[in-house]
């Protein structure tokens, strides 16, 4: 494969803007639909069927702002290349990224946001319309952008035929949030009921994303006396150590058995816990005696086999490499979040890659990505 | 005391004998509120034994496990034997002389005593005045093993209902007496409603106090959060996979609370109060000091207050532990070689004991002998000022 920068970003996000709604969902809404208020301070803020968002949703556009802490208070201040492809061609460009994973922002980190609509109908045309407009509009301007599909959590049913439908459009992957028993009534992702949604992303051959950030309480909120810049910081890291219980629960479910196909990406995870987990996670299995209840794979063997994690900072993570998985880590670029490496994105691969030989350093930082999302 | 085989567990389980709280809580007072062994019926009508506090059988369910949590010492090598009886508890877990058997087979020359039953959840139920009580006969009796041997280093308890006069004033005795370490759950407002948060002024009082008798404050594994940070446990596991479930997730708690004490503005406060950390395992450290210095670079929060980089501070006043992992050992230089202690876990389920050195041997590979020695007993012996008066030859050193 040629690429001129030698990155693929697995983990990018998208702004969407407030067209991207009123043009695409019918109007007999009314104020239902995802749309821009302005405030009695000349702020701007996202309301979702009542649901009050702020204007980055749940991003940020950080590395974009004059004070990576303080994001734009109406749109009119919003970065050009958060919601707008060309810009966001450049900014890519000038950071030395060949390939970007796209994933949401307004709609959540994993379209929680969309999914938290009451009306099956109203939540379906939302979800279809940020889909649509990722195709249409990135899809379309580069096949630099690698865009990846939301689905409906109104039923399984919804959701396996909302993967059917965007996959045919161009989706090359499929965002899902981890927990999505907290969001609606729905059984827990380890039960059979999900099977034919597993499968059905796994027949497509796209790979099954779901981002760090769970909803419920795995997160601790920050303690009230911290400032918002600082509270914000620490949201950042706890989001990526937010990913340990999924990836364990995942691992012992048995899902990874059932669809030995289906690749799993633990995104946004950072990377310096994950040896450390595999390590555990397989002492308990095998001290517990889970080993003698019929898995044919161990959690790490499992992950080895189909699971994938993701880097951007991260140093520590790529020294234990061996234990994680040359083939099962990809970078990422964060755009445009305040945590992102953006601009200075090269000298952070230099750093993290010191004395990493070539091979390993390519498969890390386009390689494996590549493959995943057949870009070849 | 004396390095004679050069292993110091930062985190073992002290148990306390049936009588402990009997023997020192008011009758009149409590009656069958005190912490005590009471005879139950199984669910095949056999009678066992359990503890009851405040009145109340303890724990998970009457039948599940045992009487006390020590299955890496009933000579069972699957661990899967549980004592149902008093009598059937062997002398060394909860004898301080016979215990020292133990250590000895094992290798360990000294160890730090967490709770063990009746209180692995680090507190005890009813009202203020009750745990109060409660947690004066635990300090009390815990610090007989110290009485015994200073290979012991007991953990008092803090009186979380209590004012924080109150607070420090049994702190200063349990410490007087012989406590060398105040257990802490990692974040007591989200535990025990009403208590005020980590972060909150109200604790000040009790930094200034173990920061004035240089004794660190502990947490342990999740500290009194495993229900709250998880995926919602799945029915469909097996007893024995529910189990890995709950515990094979437990980094996801101190990985958010050392963050949310690294941010909390303690340590800039308090710069000689140490914490440390037991059954957390160490290799997820690395995430956690790397994510926060990435934080803290990328926003500036020196603008914040916070001058010094996150992982400096870390080094500076907090320490973690291993026992059976390879990927921490490997990245001990990020989290600080003096920052790194050692642990057996005796008498649980996932103990190194009896086989310590062979896991050392193995876990250690490679590694210089004068790290080894850090790791292995150095730091926890500076830590909790254990007077070392020799080292045996055989001994890292």
């Amino acid at each position: 494969m040629q690429l001129k920068h030698g990155v693929i970003s697995a983990v990018d996000h998208v702004q969407e803007p407030p067209d991207i709604w009123f043009t695409r969902v019918n109007s007999k809404w009314g104020d239902r639909v995802p749309r821009l208020d302005r405030q009695a301070d000349r702020s701007d803020i996202w309301v979702i069927d009542g649901q009050q968002l702020p204007l980055s949703g749940a991003g940020s556009v950080g590395a974009m702002m004059p004070d990576r802490t303080i994001e734009p208070r109406t749109w009119a201040d919003m970065p050009r290349a958060a919601w707008e492809p060309r810009a966001r061609l450049e900014a890519m460009d000038r950071d030395g990224v060949d390939y970007s994973v796209l994933f949401p922002s307004v709609a959540g980190v994993a379209g929680e946001n969309l999914n938290r609509i009451a009306d099956p109908e109203l939540e379906l045309a939302c979800i279809q319309a940020y889909n649509d407009w990722l195709i249409d509009e990135w899809g379309a301007a580069s096949p630099r952008f690698v865009c990846q599909c939301l689905v409906p959590l109104s039923s399984i049913d919804a959701a396996i035929a909302e993967v059917r439908r965007s996959v045919a459009r161009g989706h090359r992957g499929v965002i899902f949030p981890s927990i999505p028993m907290e969001i609606k009534a729905l059984p827990h992702v380890n039960e059979p009921d999900w099977d034919p949604f597993w499968a059905a992303i796994a027949e497509a051959n796209v790979p099954l994303v779901m981002p760090a950030g769970a909803p419920g309480p795995i997160q601790i909120p920050p303690d009230s006396s911290l400032s918002p810049r600082v509270a914000d910081a620490f949201r950042a890291i706890t989001r990526a150590a937010s990913h340990v219980p999924v990836m364990v629960n995942f691992l012992l479910s048995r899902i990874l058995l059932r669809h030995p196909t289906l690749r799993v990406v633990f995104a946004e995870s950072a990377l310096g816990w994950v040896a450390y987990l595999l390590e555990y996670t397989d002492h308990q299995f095998r001290e517990d005696g889970v080993h003698t209840e019929g898995y044919e794979l161990n959690p790490s063997g499992m992950f080895h086999r189909q699971g994938y994690v993701t880097g951007w900072y991260d140093r520590s993570g790529v020294r234990t490499r061996d234990i994680i998985g040359v083939d099962n880590i990809m970078w990422s670029t964060m755009f445009p979040q305040a945590t992102s490496s953006y601009p200075d994105t090269k000298d952070f691969v230099t750093r993290s890659f010191e004395g990493v030989p070539q091979d390993e350093r390519e498969k890390i930082l386009y390689g494996n990505a590549a493959k995943l999302y057949s870009l070849n | 005391m004396q390095i004679k085989h050069g292993l110091i567990s930062c985190d073992s389980h002290g148990q306390l004998g049936r009588d402990a709280f009997t023997s020192r809580m008011s009758k009149e007072k409590w009656g069958d509120r005190i912490p005590q062994v009471v005879a139950v019926p199984n669910d095949k009508g056999a009678t066992i034994e359990r503890w009851s506090l405040n009145g109340k059988v303890s724990g998970p369910g009457p039948f599940a496990g045992g009487i006390v949590n020590c299955p890496a010492a009933m000579g069972d090598p699957t661990r899967r034997t549980h004592p149902q009886r008093w009598d059937e508890v062997p002398g060394i877990v909860y004898d301080p002389a016979q215990r020292l058997t133990a250590l000895d087979e094992d290798g360990v020359d000294a160890e730090v005593l967490f709770p063990n039953n009746p209180t692995q959840n680090f507190g005890f139920p009813g009202d203020a005045d009750l745990e109060l009580d409660c947690v004066h006969a635990y300090n009390d009796a815990l610090n007989d093993y110290r009485r015994y041997s200073d290979r012991y280093v007991p953990l008092a308890l803090i009186p979380y209902k209590s004012p924080i006069d109150v607070i420090v004033k049994e702190i200063r005795e349990a410490v007087k007496n012989g406590a060398g370490g105040v257990v802490m759950l990692t974040e007591p407002s989200i535990t025990i409603p009403g208590v005020k948060p980590t972060a909150d002024p109200f604790w000040d009082p009790l930094w200034a106090a173990c920061e004035e008798l240089e004794v660190p404050m502990c947490w342990h594994g999740s500290g009194g959060l495993s229900k709250e940070l998880a995926v919602p446990l799945w029915e469909g596991y097996s007893r024995h996979a529910t189990h890995t479930a709950m515990t094979a997730r437990l980094c996801v708690t101190p990985s958010q609370m050392i963050p949310n004490l690294l941010f909390s503005g303690i340590l800039e406060r308090y710069p000689r109060l140490n914490w440390m950390l037991g059954e957390t395992g160490m290799g997820w450290l690395a995430y956690v000091l790397e994510s926060c210095d990435h934080e803290w670079e990328r926003r500036q929060l020196w603008r914040d207050g916070f001058e010094t980089r996150p992982s400096e501070v870390f080094n500076r006043q907090i320490y973690g532990d291993f026992w059976f992992e390879k990927a921490g050992i490997e990245v001990r230089d990020v989290i600080g070689l003096d920052n790194i202690m050692w642990e057996s876990d005796y008498p649980h389920i996932t103990t190194t004991y009896p086989d310590s050195k062979a896991w050392v041997k193995r876990v250690l590979e490679g590694v210089p002998e004068d790290e080894q020695a850090k790791m292995l007993w150095k730091n926890a012996a500076r830590l909790f000022h254990l007077n070392v008066e020799s080292v045996a030859p055989g001994a890292p050193a």
